[in-house]
């Protein structure tokens, strides 16, 4: 599965290497980070991630294969 | 002998929590609010609302400001407040309640009395919760109960217990749930009845007034237009208001600073944090960084990761300035949680590769400080597997992968152990882990290898792998069916127990209590009865702690069934009932009590004939989470199962199956000949029960008494007199082998035409039977019996009540009161198989004609088989007919 997720705010290159697993693009004041997940359980990983680091997730979706 | 007196004489620390792990208190102590805090009276007016409800969730994102806010809030209640900061180890509900139960003693000594701790980590049963709502809901004045972080209690069940422990607590308990993510609980049923008050992310953001008081309590008086476009930039978000108010200070233009910052994009926390660790001193950048990788610390724990001195000066200075560290209890600090992790992230980017270095060295302090469990989280964080295994064995805390509230967790950690760790200490926890798992085969191979390693390495400067090898040579002993090897095992261990330091045996009374049930168990497995009891009686002796409840458990089920085997079947009883009420009161489910306690208790429901009682309890154990796997549980359920299909009247299907060990048991082989004899002689087949006896040891009462029985109903009343002559004269038999004595030789005389003795011999027998109910003996005793029952005023009154029921009916009485359940005859005879094929198509309402048709015979040969049945049965009619039959279960 692919997904990406919209944080608001543009994030440090250092804070977008806590999320190795993930691309990242900064665009108009939104960061979007996407690429391959394992799981659900991997989706509520990254979730429980944002939230410990303090980020703002503004919108998620599943990816088209 | 070392390891026994100890055992009885172990004293279980207090102050200590169940784990034994020493930062209970750093867990359970309000954070102590920095001075640059500000108290928003309109928070703390919500909160004072908030006490006329049961619930209070206090929700938001991380560094919101809930912490402190609830923290400076419980301080000035005047209430007494249990806190409780919730851990990852809480997942497992035994770990969160024993916590719980601890936050609620600390807050307020006589909060929960008579409640506790669980025994288990994975299991709390309902009747601890009640117990501790009980206690709660009988308080005078509440205890605010205040579970901080109770984001990381993931699963639904703490979720629903909690409620359950709420509703039934009444006003005892006021829970206030300081969470980033919304609880499980059922919030919109609390909603709608108004029992919950919430704050939330909304209503903890920061005001534009508030704001200025904060940034003027930080020295900043900035414009009210500046502080509005920060409180715009952050959301009004504290941590980002925090840090602001932080990073301008560290500027010499703060106001110009605030409009940059206002104007720009970039997520706040991270930003911010960059900007405010830039501006402290390399040092104390490099020091916030490195402690990152701890949940809690201390000064000096903090040098060692810094390799400096000066952690206490820098660690208080960073409290007072209250950019990042929480000061807890005594000189305990933590990371705010929502920078710890930012930290990290720092951390591994801007120093590759010292993440695990950092852990290794901190697993090693926190090891010689005496803090097992955080050392062995951070050493497996690290990978450093040698050190986490040889720190769990050294430490004496092999035990606690079996026992205690944290075996759970610690087969979880050394799951995860790296298959290259190589070394004795690794070794052994595989092998632990092996037993733990009942894999004999594989756990014994390790166990060899470990113990080479150990003896190639001087294995006498470490003791207590030593001991850890012991411990587990006796469990494989146990398993396996080794008395011999039990005995050595436990020698072993007396030999390295003095080398041991006497804090390491204090702080583990797990080990000896593991050592000896193991023991005992083998022991018992060789029959050696009263040194079985040497070994158990000191362990059921020592205080009852979490880190000993299992075997504890284990050993009160083995002393019952010793007493079982030896004929005391009301003492059994007892032992049994204490070990399921015991267990129950640790938190294990109702009615799992040890498994060996409860085969006693079918085996005596047997004896006492109350069969449905000794199937259900049977049927529990088959689904059983974890079988205990030594051959003494699997040989006694096996013969209990044989008796009760013997009582049942399934002649067919009695056979006890032999269950493989490395040497045979007396009672094991004894009870199986039992059971198939008396199966045999049910039928009239003396002798295949004078051959299934054949092979059994003569030496013991109860297998000369059933070969008397058969020798009697063969017809060679000479032999069998001559055998009950020369019985052997075994001590301290209970009643079930007397009664059993005392019917044979009232059989044999009545074969001889001595009624007078026979009489006298039936009354000793219902005596010595009355007080315990045991009505198995006569219902086996065969047809002699009935007639002297029938015609003796004396032996009729003595059976009366209990073995048949009461006057003019004739009948026999079972467990429940007469009253309930139709009078059945004192012993029914077999059926017949064709007998049994009758029955079965009266009860599917077929008419006598119809019953002749489906088996092929004539009517009056149904009508004959329908009077024998009717005569065993003690019946005169059809519907009666089926409905004994129902109840003596054979249909």
């Amino acid at each position: 599965m692919r997904y990406e997720f919209r944080i608001d705010g543009d994030i440090s290159e250092t804070l977008a290497k806590g999320f190795p697993e993930l691309e990242h693009v900064v665009m108009a004041g939104q960061t979007v980070l996407y690429g391959q997940v394992l799981d659900e359980a991997h989706v509520y990983g990254l979730l429980a991630r944002f939230q410990a680091l303090g980020l703002r997730l503004a919108e998620m979706r599943r990816l088209p294969e | 002998m070392a390891v026994r007196e100890d055992a009885g004489s172990r004293r279980v620390r207090t102050g200590t929590d169940p784990s034994g792990a020493p930062f209970l208190r750093a867990r359970l102590s309000l954070p102590t609010v920095p001075a640059t805090f500000l108290r928003r009276q309109r928070l703390v007016h919500a909160l004072d609302e908030a006490s006329t409800v049961p619930l209070t969730v206090v929700n938001g994102s991380a560094g919101a400001g809930k912490t402190l806010l609830v923290a400076d809030w419980a301080a000035g209640l005047g209430l007494p407040v249990a806190w409780m900061t919730c851990d990852a180890a809480d997942r497992a509900p035994g770990m969160f309640w024993a916590y719980l139960r601890e936050a609620l003693r600390g807050a307020d000594g006589t909060a929960v009395p008579g409640v506790r701790c669980p025994a288990e980590a994975g299991r709390v049963d309902r009747g601890l919760l009640a117990r501790l709502a009980i206690a709660l809901a009988d308080r005078e004045r509440p205890v605010v109960l205040v579970l901080d972080e109770f984001d990381r209690v993931t699963a639904p069940e703490i979720a629903e217990q909690l409620g359950f422990v709420l509703h039934n607590a009444g006003p005892g308990l006021r829970l206030v749930l300081v969470t980033r993510s919304e609880p499980l609980l059922p919030m919109h049923r609390y909603r709608a009845s108004g029992e919950m008050a919430e704050i939330r992310n909304a209503d903890l953001a920061f005001t534009e007034a508030e704001a200025g008081e904060l940034l003027t309590l930080h020295g900043l008086s900035l414009p009210g237009s500046t502080v509005d476009g920060l409180v715009r930039r952050t959301g009004g978000w504290a941590a980002g208001i925090r840090l602001c108010a932080l990073a301008a200070r560290q500027r010499p233009d703060a106001e110009s600073y605030l409009k940059e910052f206002e104007a720009g994009r970039s997520t706040v926390a991270d930003f911010l944090l960059a900007e405010v660790l830039d501006g402290q001193p390399p040092e104390r950048q490099e020091l916030l960084l490195r402690v990152s990788v701890l949940d809690r610390f201390r000064p000096e724990l903090v040098n060692a990761l810094t390799l400096r001195t000066d952690a206490e000066a820098a660690l208080a200075a960073l409290h007072r300035e209250n950019a990042f560290v929480q000061h807890l209890d005594h000189s305990w600090y933590s990371l705010h949680p929502l920078f710890a992790e930012i930290l990290r992230v720092h951390l591994r980017e801007r120093r590759p590769g010292l993440e695990p270095e950092l852990r290794r060295r901190a697993a090693r302090w926190l090891h010689r400080s005496g803090a097992l469990a955080e050392a062995l989280a951070q050493g497996a964080a690290a990978g450093d597997w040698e050190f986490t295994a040889g720190a769990l064995v050294d430490d004496l805390a092999l035990g606690q992968l079996f026992t205690g509230l944290r075996a759970q967790h610690l087969s979880g950690l050394f799951a995860g152990m790296d298959p290259r760790a190589a070394g004795a200490a690794p070794e052994l926890v595989r092998a632990a882990l092996d037993l733990s798992r009942r894999d004999v085969a594989h756990g014994l191979a390790r166990l060899r290898r470990a113990e080479g390693t150990l003896l190639a390495d001087g294995g006498d400067r470490r003791p207590a792998a030593l001991l850890g090898c012991a411990l587990l040579e006796a469990l494989a002993a146990r398993l396996t069916g080794s008395p011999d090897a039990a005995e050595q095992a436990v020698r072993t261990a007396e030999e390295v127990w003095r080398e041991v330091p006497a804090q390491l045996l204090d702080a583990h009374p797990e080990l000896s209590a593991l050592l000896l049930t193991h023991l005992g168990s083998a022991r018992l497995w060789a029959g050696r009865f009263d040194a079985a009891r040497a070994a158990l009686t000191p362990v059921v002796a020592c205080p009852p702690s979490a880190a000993t409840a299992l075997p504890r458990l284990e050993a009160l089920g083995m002393l019952a069934l010793v007493d079982h085997l030896t004929g005391w079947n009301d003492r059994a009883r007892h032992k049994a009932l204490a070990a399921a009420g015991e267990a129950e009161r640790q938190g294990l489910p109702a009615g799992s009590g040890p498994l060996a306690g409860r085969l006693v208790l079918a085996a005596v429901s047997v004896e006492r004939d109350e069969l449905d009682r000794a199937e259900d309890l049977l049927d529990a154990t088959a689904d059983e989470p974890a079988p205990a796997g030594d051959p003494v549980t699997a040989a006694f359920e096996a013969v209990v199962r044989g008796r009760l299909r013997l009582a049942r009247g399934d002649v067919h299907g009695a056979r006890v199956p032999a269950v493989p060990a490395a040497v045979p048991s007396p009672w094991a082989e004894e009870h199986a000949a039992l059971v198939t004899a008396a199966a045999h002689l049910a039928r009239g087949r003396a002798d295949q029960a004078l051959t299934a006896l054949q092979d059994a040891p003569r030496d013991r009462t109860a297998c000369a008494v059933e070969t008397a029985r058969a020798l009697l109903v063969a017809g060679r009343a000479d032999e069998a007199r001559e055998l009950i002559e020369h019985l052997p004269r075994a001590e301290r038999q209970g009643p079930a082998v007397t009664v059993r004595i005392a019917l044979v030789r009232a059989q044999a005389a009545h074969r001889a035409g001595d009624t007078g003795a026979a009489r006298r011999l039936v009354a000793q027998a219902l005596l010595d039977a009355r007080r315990e109910q045991l009505r198995r003996p006569f219902l086996e005793a065969g047809p002699w019996i009935r007639p002297l029952l029938r015609n003796s005023p004396r032996l009729h009154g003595l059976a009366e009540g209990w073995l048949t029921a009461p006057a003019g009916t004739g009948a026999r009485a079972v467990s429940r009161p007469a009253a309930e359940r139709p009078p059945a005859p004192l012993v029914a005879e077999r059926l017949s198989g064709r007998e049994r094929e009758v029955l079965e198509r009266l009860a599917r309402m077929l008419s006598t004609q119809e019953i002749a048709e489906d088996l092929h015979v004539s009517v009056n040969t149904v009508k004959t088989h329908l009077k024998s049945v009717y005569r065993k049965l003690g019946v005169g009619r059809r519907a009666e007919a089926v409905r004994r039959a129902r109840d003596l279960r054979l249909l």
